[in-house]
């Protein structure tokens, strides 16, 4: 097998100074499917910019040594002669999908190439055919599931019909359902004889569709070799997880254990309906104090709308929401937020401070609490006391998910709710939070984390709730997975 | 049939609002609103037009007042239907120009492909950016922020500027990444759909200019 890129000892340097790549060599071969896998930060997105020549002809910055790609030297191709042979399916699926229809998406790169509209018509039917996204191709993107959109990207490309094809976190922020979809449509574009280059966070249960494995950590390769021999540094540097085993009072709790007095938030016969559609149907739940419960259910199973009638954003149709007794139907979100704290899938939305610590004390300031000692305890809980000073906008994704839920609460609130908590954080990420949730709960706060994460809601609940369209379908101890 | 081609689309538009702007006297006012809104029922446009109405009526609302205090009621009344009349007559004449035809058209028309890219890549960004100000919005007043409509809350907006802000910043990076990875900068590109105008597009245009013609003649006399 020829060599189609080689890297050789790639050093990169952002503009602003940040050294994403200190000295990198590896080479890709024809036909390879190769796992490119590293904790937030370490490089593996920079990589993927090196290989089609983005870097350095877009992002600037200081670059050395070289990037061979079908014998030519990147330095020396523009990044228009580059596409047509490597191309590159970016992370953020919005940003990706800019046209006004999944069809008007894939024609986009091939009038780029300035094909015949007859060719362009050609290409399009045979890449929605491969991908079987013909139902897809005349929707507006906005109407498009998480892994629909993901395909449709990968389509996007795919019809220039490059020889390399990258793919920057496919799978971030899908569930089950999406990720499996994504990755029956990598093997099959792999069958069909491209080099594909997978760049990923999550390992779990991926990793084995390649064919090579290279493990990246601050800017470096620390592992190249056959996905088989990697376990072992992928547990060693963090990026498999090692949850904290539950403690045994976690046993799970029922009426019986507990008495109807401490039953914190009861909900009952909850019904809602947004844009004429059902989304839940007759939901009905008590969470007792104390309680860890993982709210479970693919995408679209109506976790998120639930969570968000459970502290006033959302009005029900019909049913009832009590907490501490208290009635919170009619309540605005403002008045609920000291009682019940929710943080929601991505930090940037809550951010507007300049500093840390002013995040921190915003939510204080909202509820007019004063807890005397208690941020010190959370920044040393959080691990947040050498960041309080930086501006949240450039930590890395691990430190802004701390740092949101740990600015919930500060406001001290009796429930804790974290919405999908685990979306977009590496495995030292999950293993944290996985560790700050067990403390909480040690110490007797309630939490509710609706997730699709399975292993990370083993850890981090006692109680799983399990919702499918609209409806509870489970309510107990958590069930085995595997 | 060949579809009509959205230049004369376009034109056709252009003579609707021109009607409804040089439009003076009451009775060319109701008989506008009238046609546009019989057109609206019998085109089966009535499920979006009460979703766009939820954000017009506020609008002519506050005009009506507006105009109201500062000229008379009869002023304000024919302002405010004449507002109406051009909000819902563009709004259903951008029903039948979806944004790749309008590109199209203005392609053809000569306008520059960056700037017509633009246009296009905005309308699709809208429900986007609606999506994120929601999204940011809940999750500010998840924070016991209170971002209800009220004087006291001024100051509380910026909870919600900021992070559109830099979400926005953020997004228009990552859209120059994926543009440029498509080979937005190609010198020789193509386009999948031609257009060219045909016979019943001359004639729509001929009929259209004529009508308006003779509608601004009967108005306004000129």
């Amino acid at each position: 097998m020829g060599a189609c890129i080689q890297v050789n000892n790639a050093q990169y340097a952002y503009p602003g100074g940040r050294q994403a790549l200190k000295g990198v060599d590896f080479t890709i071969t024809k036909g390879e499917f190769l796992f490119v896998c590293g904790a937030n930060g370490s490089g593996k997105s920079t990589i993927g910019y090196l290989l089609n020549g983005l870097i350095p002809h877009f992002f600037g910055g200081s670059f050395k040594g070289s990037v061979i790609v079908f014998g030519s030297d990147t330095r020396k191709m523009s990044i228009s002669k580059l596409f047509p042979h490597v191309g590159l399916v970016l992370q953020n699926a919005d940003a990706q999908l800019f046209n006004s229809s999944v069809e008007d998406e894939l024609a986009f790169g091939l009038e780029s190439l300035g094909l015949a509209p007859k060719h362009i018509e050609d290409r399009i039917v045979e890449t929605a055919k491969m991908l079987d996204i013909e139902h897809l191709l005349k929707r507006p993107p906005d109407k498009l599931s998480g892994g629909e959109k993901r395909i449709a990207g990968i389509a996007s490309i795919l019809c220039i019909k490059p020889s390399v094809l990258i793919l920057d976190e496919p799978y971030a922020n899908l569930d089950q359902q999406g990720i499996s979809k994504v990755s029956r449509s990598l093997k099959k574009i792999h069958a069909s004889g491209l080099t594909i280059v997978l760049i990923e966070q999550r390992v779990d249960g991926y990793l084995k569709d390649a064919s090579r494995c290279i493990v990246v950590e601050q800017g470096k390769i620390i592992f190249d070799g056959k996905p088989g021999n990697a376990q072992k540094i992928l547990v060693s540097q963090g990026l498999i997880p090692k949850y904290p085993k539950r403690t045994p009072k976690n046993d799970f709790p029922t009426r019986t254990l507990y008495r109807n007095s401490e039953i914190l938030l009861s909900v009952n016969q909850l019904y809602c309906d947004l844009n004429g559609k059902n989304i839940l149907k007759n939901i009905s739940f008590d969470i007792f104090k104390g309680q860890s419960v993982a709210l479970l259910g693919k995408n679209g199973s109506g976790k998120t709308t639930l969570i968000k009638h459970l502290n006033g954003l959302y009005q029900p149709k019909q049913g009832k929401i009590n907490f501490n007794g208290q009635c919170l139907i009619g309540k605005d979100p403002s008045q609920i937020a000291a009682m019940v704290g929710i943080s929601f899938q991505n930090p940037n939305d809550q951010f507007f401070q300049n500093r840390v610590e002013d995040e921190l004390n915003t939510g204080l300031r909202m509820v007019r609490k004063d807890y005397q000692g208690w941020l010190e305890q959370i920044c040393h809980l959080f691990q947040l006391q050498g960041l309080l000073r930086s501006s949240p906008f450039k930590l890395s994704e691990g430190e802004k998910k701390r740092v949101a839920i740990a600015s919930i609460l500060a406001m001290k609130p009796q429930l804790l709710i974290l919405d999908e908590p685990t979306a977009g954080q590496d495995g030292r990420s999950k293993q944290m939070l996985a560790k700050i949730l067990e403390k909480l709960s040690q110490e007797g706060l309630t939490t509710i984390v609706a997730t699709h994460d399975l292993e990370f809601a083993q850890a981090v609940a006692n109680r799983w709730i399990i919702l499918d369209q609209g409806k509870i379908v489970k309510d107990g101890p958590p069930v085995s997975i595997g | 049939m060949k579809p009509i081609d959205p230049r004369t689309k376009l034109l056709l538009g252009a003579a609707i609002i021109a009607g409804v702007l040089a439009a003076k006297s009451p009775v060319s006012l109701f008989s506008q609103l009238t046609l546009i809104l019989s057109a609206i029922f019998l085109l089966k446009k009535a499920k979006p037009f009460f979703h766009v109405l939820k954000m017009v009526v506020p609008m002519i609302f506050f005009v009506f007042i507006i105009s109201w205090l500062s000229f008379d009621s009869y002023n304000a009344l024919m302002l405010s239907i004449r507002l109406f009349n051009l909000l819902i007559s563009s709004f259903l004449i951008f029903q039948y120009i979806p944004p790749e035809e309008l590109a199209g058209g203005l392609r053809k028309m000569k306008i520059p492909f960056g700037f017509v890219f633009l246009l296009t890549t905005a309308v699709r960004f809208v429900p986007l950016m609606q999506n994120k100000i929601r999204c940011i919005r809940e999750a500010q007043m998840s924070r016991g922020i209170d971002l209800r409509l009220k004087v006291k809350n001024t100051k509380n907006f910026m909870a919600l500027l900021g992070p559109l802000l830099v979400q926005s910043f953020i997004l228009a990076d990552e859209l120059a990444v994926a543009m440029e990875v498509r080979g937005y900068g190609c010198k020789n590109r193509s386009f999948r759909k031609d257009y060219r105008l045909a016979f019943l597009d001359y004639a729509v245009m001929i009929v259209s200019v004529a009508i308006l013609t003779i509608f601004i003649h009967w108005e306004t006399g000129l």
